[in-house]
């Protein structure tokens, strides 16, 4: 469903991708796991169409990322790093909004709100203003807004950063409810939220994929019993202290 | 179509939920209105001084309503660019064209509702100090106002996509004080003459005060109001054709 043959991203003199190789089947949760700078962010703008590779191509949904960005926007939902909502209207209105840049109509549009408020439980707050949300609720509605459009690819970039610990578990179960129903390519530096919620890892340093596979696979690899310490064992076979 | 639509409507709801817009669109120019028809009254008709009388300040207020237009424009787009939310549209079908239409519509009309209340006021003050006003004239007026508009919200499109959040309104500050004061809104640059007159009528701000406020009078010279329509209409297309290119050129640049 996603596939980068010898993906690179150079911005001046720094590699921030350096030819990245990736295959990501239909319905897979995939992370990208690394150290802030390792290129993850990258990677997933050049995947979604929001950065042109240097060289190397990417696909998704066997449209070309760089050809096709028109077909490949259809395909796609993305949840940027940063919370990505309209902070003057409500948790309805941003999806409405969202649906309506895809052309829904008014009868299917307010069905896929209504959808997508009941499975993200968020009813007690729909009619609240963006802005007056507690991080965990705008990561959550800034999911449902990547959603809205019934993607078939989900990009997910560092969905759970600077949440507390109860807003990240229950932002977990969110994207563990959502595996198997589209593939989901996710970005983190949290050890634990790699193991708790991927089918396969890649850990990615200094812009390479150093190690690739699921988790029993890399510890297995590395002879290690928990991913922290196959990180660390994979991280400085790579040279980065 | 739908897309520039939807995303207009966002905007509108963005900019009417934020009070300071209240207070500077409408709020700010209407206090202006008051203050300068006391002064009018306080003046005495022996100095000849006509600027502040209502059937000349109406226009000049209008217009400097129409310079807060720019800045809410710029503060919309430069917030807008400042955090993700412009990288989730990227990533959506919006064309760069859906972006700038969006983001100037609802400001336009927003612009005619403000000179709508503005223009009201004005009404109710004419019959107060007992100076008339002609209500086809403020009609025509209103619809003249519209290139201004439109120049005023280009610049704030330009400034929003050039220049951060904290920026672009620092530069909007220059132009509303740039804009009201060689607009001649407070004072006669005509009877002042000489360079100050020429500095005036080398910047657009000039033609569009003296065009609302001929149409206010029902003139429609050439000299008067044909030729300083003439000049905010172009001046308006330059404006709106560069923020678009500006605007798309950085969505470019925000995707290369």
């Amino acid at each position: 469903m996603i596939e980068a043959r010898q993906l690179t991203r150079r911005y001046g003199a720094k590699t921030a991708v350096d030819r990245l190789d990736l295959q990501v089947k239909p319905g897979e949760l995939f992370a990208l796991l690394g150290v802030n700078g390792a290129g993850k962010t990258t990677t997933i703008r050049m995947l979604s169409c929001l950065s042109v590779p240097t060289s190397g191509e990417a696909f998704v949904g066997g449209f070309s990322c760089t050809k096709e960005a028109d077909r490949v926007k259809q395909l796609i939902g993305i949840s940027p790093q940063d919370t990505a909502v309209a902070d003057n209207l409500s948790v309805r209105e941003n999806l409405e909004f969202m649906a309506s840049l895809y052309g829904f109509d008014p009868e299917k549009k307010q069905e896929r709100v209504r959808r997508m408020i009941e499975d993200f439980r968020m009813q007690e707050v729909e009619d609240q203003r963006a802005k007056t949300l507690s991080g965990g609720w705008k990561r959550r509605l800034s999911i449902a807004m990547a959603l809205i459009n019934d993607p078939k690819v989900l990009f997910l970039d560092e969905p759970t950063l600077g949440l507390d610990v109860l807003a990240r578990r229950e932002l977990w179960r969110v994207i563990e409810e959502l595996k198997g129903k589209m593939t989901i390519l996710l970005t983190t530096h949290y050890m634990e939220e790699a193991e708790q919620l991927s089918d396969r890892i890649a850990v990615m340093i200094a812009g390479q994929i150093v190690a690739c596979g699921t988790l029993q696979e890399l510890l297995d690899s590395t002879g290690e019993n928990d991913l922290e310490n196959a990180f660390v064992a994979i991280a400085e076979k790579g040279g980065v202290r | 179509m739908k897309r520039m639509l939807a995303f207009s409507e966002r905007n509108r709801k963005e900019i009417l939920r934020d009070p300071l817009s209240y207070l500077f669109c409408l709020g700010f120019p209407l206090v202006m209105l008051l203050i300068m028809t006391v002064l009018d009254a306080s003046i005495p008709k022996e100095a000849g001084m006509t600027i502040f009388r209502i059937d000349n300040l109406a226009g000049g207020i209008a217009v400097f309503g129409q310079t807060f237009l720019m800045l809410f424009t710029a503060l919309t787009v430069a917030k807008d660019r400042s955090g993700s939310f412009l990288t989730r549209l990227y990533a959506s079908p919006m064309k760069s064209a859906d972006f700038t239409l969006g983001y100037m519509l609802p400001v336009l009309l927003i612009g005619i509702a403000q000179t709508v209340l503005l223009y009201l006021a004005s009404l109710v003050i004419s019959w107060v100090v007992g100076t008339p006003l002609s209500v086809p004239g403020l009609l025509v007026s209103l619809v003249t106002l519209i290139p201004s508009m439109v120049m005023f919200i280009g610049f704030g499109l330009l400034f929003g996509t050039l220049f951060s959040d904290k920026a672009a309104p620092g530069l909007c500050s220059i132009i509303i004080s740039l804009g009201s004061f060689l607009g001649c809104i407070w004072f006669d640059a005509d009877k002042t003459g000489g360079v100050m007159l020429k500095i005036c009528k080398a910047l657009p701000f000039y033609y569009c005060t003296r065009a609302a406020r001929s149409a206010i009078r029902l003139d429609f010279g050439q000299g008067t109001y044909l030729f300083p329509l003439l000049i905010v209409s172009l001046c308006a297309a330059v404006l709106a054709v560069l923020s678009a290119l500006a605007f798309r050129t950085r969505m470019k640049a925000d995707l290369a």
